[in-house]
């Protein structure tokens, strides 16, 4: 057990380590100098360049760079953000809360549902419900979630004006106790209900697949021969076997859901990281892009190292 | 003799939207208390159908069980749910063949152990269990360690023996061994299969051992019974047929087995393949592979004919309406028997 | 194999690989429908010329047809271009992206995962850490940052795409080239003294192929979806019509106009809804273990 954590750790730590040296690479070859990159195109302020330069050791040997480079990142200096004219650790950190609002709250929804609805489709495979549940699936899993967001936003908010279709709170309002998480609620309702449509055919397909593989495993006959209830049987025993893959689905999953939420914050004008993003695409500001690039890959990397120790210890197989 | 077991008229049918599959055919079969009765055949011949047939264990959808298996006072075959979980490991256990997978491996086998003992005695006491259980694991020569270990943590030979200790747990009337040995290595086979020649001595158990392996049956059975496609061949002790098998299908088999005793012989075996069961066939269903087969053969099914004692066989050499034929045919017989 | 040593005796027909692989095409009800669905696009595809009602590049007046209007099946967006030809031509954009990046994520999966698997040992060690490693880094991130930073052209996004997305393939042709190196066949060409390369390219590759064809297909769903991302983000080619880019121009509009975003839309997802059917569909085929559930 120790040596799988420890060996799971090092992983994360490798990947955020080949995230850094993706993210160095990048800068060094894309267009124009790194410096420009860092500076923003249109800036030419000379005690800027001068700064600049000293810091990220622009006139040492690349490799050196590279070093000052990682020193940097890894103190959690992610440079200045040119359009802000703020640190972009300190920015991101202000939109990180909204954006996990959003993340956890769909991946919590969407794996209850999806397993529900796998868990039913498996004990009534080939049923009406089953082929209703597996072709929708197919259809959902093959949406982009942002095409989604719109078409909610064309049904409930222009067509039937039920729920609002931008933002975190309504903006001419000011409300307080209650009444102002109420509102954020009303809010969420149609972002979260996009990632969770979109997320729903992951865990409903792994589940039915792994529910009806369970059901088909030798232990199972022996447990029927032994008179035990089917309901004892499919508690105990079938659930405990079948969740372990929508465990690691789960890991793999939230790395996507990660990633995905920036285009549904996009959508519904959310003030979260995706927003962010798109503010810093459209000014240009490749700090804070790279920044969140960052983030968001530590992120997802510590998200699964997590689901990785989760699984080792409902899986009795891992502990070597 | 107390009857444990009777077969009558005993048919599983498998199907589906487009053919049938006719896997067991007209078992009459009676097991008497105190019997281990091996039942023989290659792979396809039916032997894992009828037992789990008689478990009723296969899946209702697709098969179809008819005539009637009499059990503890009951139809098998009729029995409903409720009835069939009251007689279950209670009065009838199985031990299957693929023990690395008998047992959920994410549960620790203690665990599952106990949740099988209260199936019937859901008030048991941990101790209750666990002196029981002690005293089955020391019957199959284990260690009480494995009560707190994972299934992967065992050899297949251990778990073998755990998934024997635990068909015992309710002192069951019949116990059903499916190719229980099968996949153990030689050595530990052999082992197993002394532990529970021994372990009847003290238990009163009655015992079905469905195996491919007429070795096996030579040593842990008194009576056996070979199945060749689904259908009964020849039926009785095992030390008078393994003397002197009747059927040329059990004759077959014999040879098939090379003798660990000396001798060099040459292995004869069966040429061919078993039949085609999505078809009824009008004659003997061995008769494509016999070489003794008659005119006869392909025309009519050959009855049951009454041998010494409880032997019987299912050939036309040994039928009564052929009685003239027969003789000329057994010299024949000696001839290739050599 | 098949005895008639009696006439009543009917054996097992023998039929060879190739027709009970057609046997399970026909039979694989996912399969079929992704060949109808890829026939159909690929159609659009090539013949999208001729098949359009206006020229989709062709400004309009600014006027927002809606459905039907002025011969407009689909509307016009806000620039007067028809809505229906735009997604015949979409189809060539998204099959392009599909295709192109699936070429190069192949390509560089199977040398990578079949020299890891291949020759194993301490070679195999480096390069299957280094896959997970790169397998948990978010790709759609790690591709807008680059196209951003780059040029955002269709070849660059095609390029990007294939570049990050090659370790699912790395990995299922790894797996195989594993088990196939310990076959008799590769021991004896080992025997025969061909060279590593000679093996790795006539035996180890074609062989183990066929699952990572599976995975592409699946692959090219995911392309086609990431172009659209990217697309939205206004991240886009702007000299190419794409589906993405309809959806995001239609955000604007979304009251007024919803035909642009929600047509683009559906195309999109008919085109990936296919290319997950055909990835289905080739796994059971090409998996032994899979039953079709009519024999079930």
């Amino acid at each position: 057990m120790k040596k799988y954590v420890t060996k799971r750790v090092l992983m994360g730590v490798l990947t955020i380590f080949v995230v850094f040296s993706i993210n160095f690479l990048i800068i060094r070859l894309a267009p124009g100098s790194p410096i420009s990159t860092i500076m923003g195109k249109d800036n030419d302020d000379p005690i800027l360049r001068a700064a600049l330069e000293a810091k990220y050791g622009f006139d040492q040997p690349l490799i050196l760079q590279y070093f000052i480079y990682l020193k940097n990142a890894v103190t959690g200096d992610l440079g200045l953000s040119i359009i802000y004219n703020k640190e972009v650790l300190a920015i991101i950190a202000e939109r990180l809360v909204p954006t996990l609002l959003l993340v956890l709250t769909a991946a919590l929804l969407a794996v209850v549902i999806g397993t529900f609805m796998g868990m039913y489709a498996a004990k009534h495979e080939g049923s009406r419900v089953d082929v209703f549940f597996s072709g929708i699936s197919y259809i959902f899993n093959s949406m982009p979630a942002f095409w989604l967001g719109l078409i909610l936003i064309i049904i409930f908010s222009s067509v039937f004006g039920l729920l609002p279709s931008y933002g975190m709170i309504s903006s001419r309002t000011t409300l307080t106790g209650v009444d102002y998480y109420l509102d954020v609620l009303k809010h969420m309702i149609l972002p979260v209900s996009t990632l969770v449509l979109v997320e729903i055919p992951i865990y409903f397909r792994i589940a039915k697949s792994s529910i009806v593989q369970t059901l088909n495993e030798d232990f199972i006959v022996t447990l029927k021969a032994t008179g035990m209830s089917e309901r004892k049987i499919f508690n105990k025993y079938v659930l405990r076997n079948a969740i372990l893959p929508t465990i690691t689905i789960f890991g793999i999953s939230m790395g996507y859901l990660i990633t995905g939420v920036a285009l549904i914050e996009i959508v519904f004008a959310w003030p979260g990281t995706g927003d962010l993003m798109l503010t810093a695409i459209n000014q240009r500001d490749y700090p804070t892009l790279m920044g969140i690039y960052l983030i968001m890959s530590v992120s997802v990397a510590l998200v699964m190292v997590i689901v990785d120790i989760i699984y080792a210890t409902l899986d009795p197989r891992i502990r070597f | 003799m107390d009857r444990v077991l009777e077969l009558k008229d005993f048919n599983v049918t498998y199907k589906n939207k487009t053919k049938k599959v006719y896997a067991v055919k007209d078992i009459n079969l009676t097991i008497n208390k105190g019997d281990s009765l091996g039942i023989v055949g290659e792979s396809g011949s039916g032997k894992s159908t009828l037992a789990m047939a008689i478990l009723r264990l296969l899946p209702e959808r697709n098969t179809e069980i008819t005539g009637s298996s009499n059990f503890a006072n009951k139809d098998l075959v009729q029995a409903s749910e409720k009835e069939l979980k009251e007689i279950r490991w209670k009065e009838l256990s199985v031990v299957f063949q693929k023990s690395m997978n008998a047992l959920s491996p994410v549960h620790r086998i203690g665990e599952q152990i106990e949740d099988i003992y209260r199936v019937h005695k859901p008030n048991a006491r941990k101790e209750e269990i666990f002196d029981r259980i002690k005293a089955l694991l020391r019957l199959v020569n284990l260690s009480e360690r494995v009560f707190k270990m994972y299934p992967h943590e065992l050899s297949g030979g251990m778990l073998q023996r755990v998934a024997i200790a635990i068909s015992l747990i309710h002192d069951p009337k019949l116990l059903i061994m499916d190719e229980a040995t099968t996949a153990l290595d030689v050595v530990t086979q052999g082992q197993i299969l002394e532990e529970i020649v021994k372990m009847e001595q003290t238990l009163d158990v009655t015992r079905i051992m469905i195996t491919h392996d007429i070795s096996v049956v030579a040593t842990t059975c008194n009576k056996i019974a070979v199945l060749y496609a689904g259908e009964l061949m020849e039926v009785g002790y095992v030390k008078d047929i393994l003397k002197e098998p009747k059927h040329p299908y059990t004759k077959g088999l014999l040879s098939s087995i090379p003798s660990l005793s000396g001798e060099k012989e040459t292995l004869t075996g069966i040429k061919g393949h078993l039949p085609d069961l999505s078809q009824k066939y009008e004659g003997c269903i061995f008769a494509p592979r016999c070489e003794h087969a008659m005119e006869q053969c392909g025309k009519s099914k050959p009855s049951e004919t009454q041998l010494t004692g409880e032997n019987r066989v299912w050939c036309h050499l040994y039928s009564q309406s052929d009685r003239g034929e027969q003789l000329d045919i057994s010299k024949n017989l000696a001839e290739v028997n050599r | 194999m098949v005895t008639t040593k009696k006439g009543w005796y009917v054996g097992r027909k023998n039929n060879n690989k190739l027709n009970r692989t057609l046997l399970k095409v026909k039979s694989d009800t996912e399969l079929k429908f992704g060949l109808i669905g890829l026939s159909l696009l690929v159609f659009v595809a090539v013949f999208a010329s001729l098949l359009v009602p206006f020229d989709p590049y062709f400004f309009g007046p600014d006027v927002l047809n809606k459905l039907g209007e002025n011969q407009h099946i689909l509307g016009t967006n806000h620039l007067g271009q028809d809505i229906f030809s735009m997604i015949l031509y979409g189809v060539r954009t998204s099959l392009m992206v599909a295709v192109g990046s699936a070429l190069i994520s192949a390509v560089i999966g199977i040398l990578v995962g079949g020299i890891a698997g291949y020759f194993g040992g301490k070679i195999d060690l480096v390069i299957t850490e280094c896959i997970n490693a790169f397998m948990m880094v978010p790709t759609f991130f790690l591709i807008l940052l680059i196209i951003a930073l780059f040029d955002s052209s269709i070849t660059n996004v095609m390029i990007v795409i294939g570049l990050t997305t090659w370790p699912s393939n790395a990995k299922l042709i790894r797996a195989q080239a594993l088990s196939i190196r310990e076959r008799t066949y590769v021991k004896s060409a080992v025997a025969m003294g061909e060279t590593n390369l000679q093996i790795l390219f006539k035996y180890i590759i074609p062989n183990g192929i066929f699952p990572v064809l599976a995975n592409t297909t699946i692959g090219m769903s995911n392309a086609i979806l990431t172009e659209a991302g990217l697309s939205f983000l206004g991240l886009g080619d702007p000299n190419v019509i794409s589906w993405g880019q309809m959806i995001f121009m239609g955000k604007q509009y979304l009251t007024s106009a919803w035909w642009i975003s929600t047509f683009a839309g559906i195309a999109i997802v008919f085109t990936v809804t296919v290319f997950y059917l055909l990835g289905d569909g080739l796994n059971h085929v090409l998996d032994p273990k899979h039953k079709s559930r009519k024999d079930a």
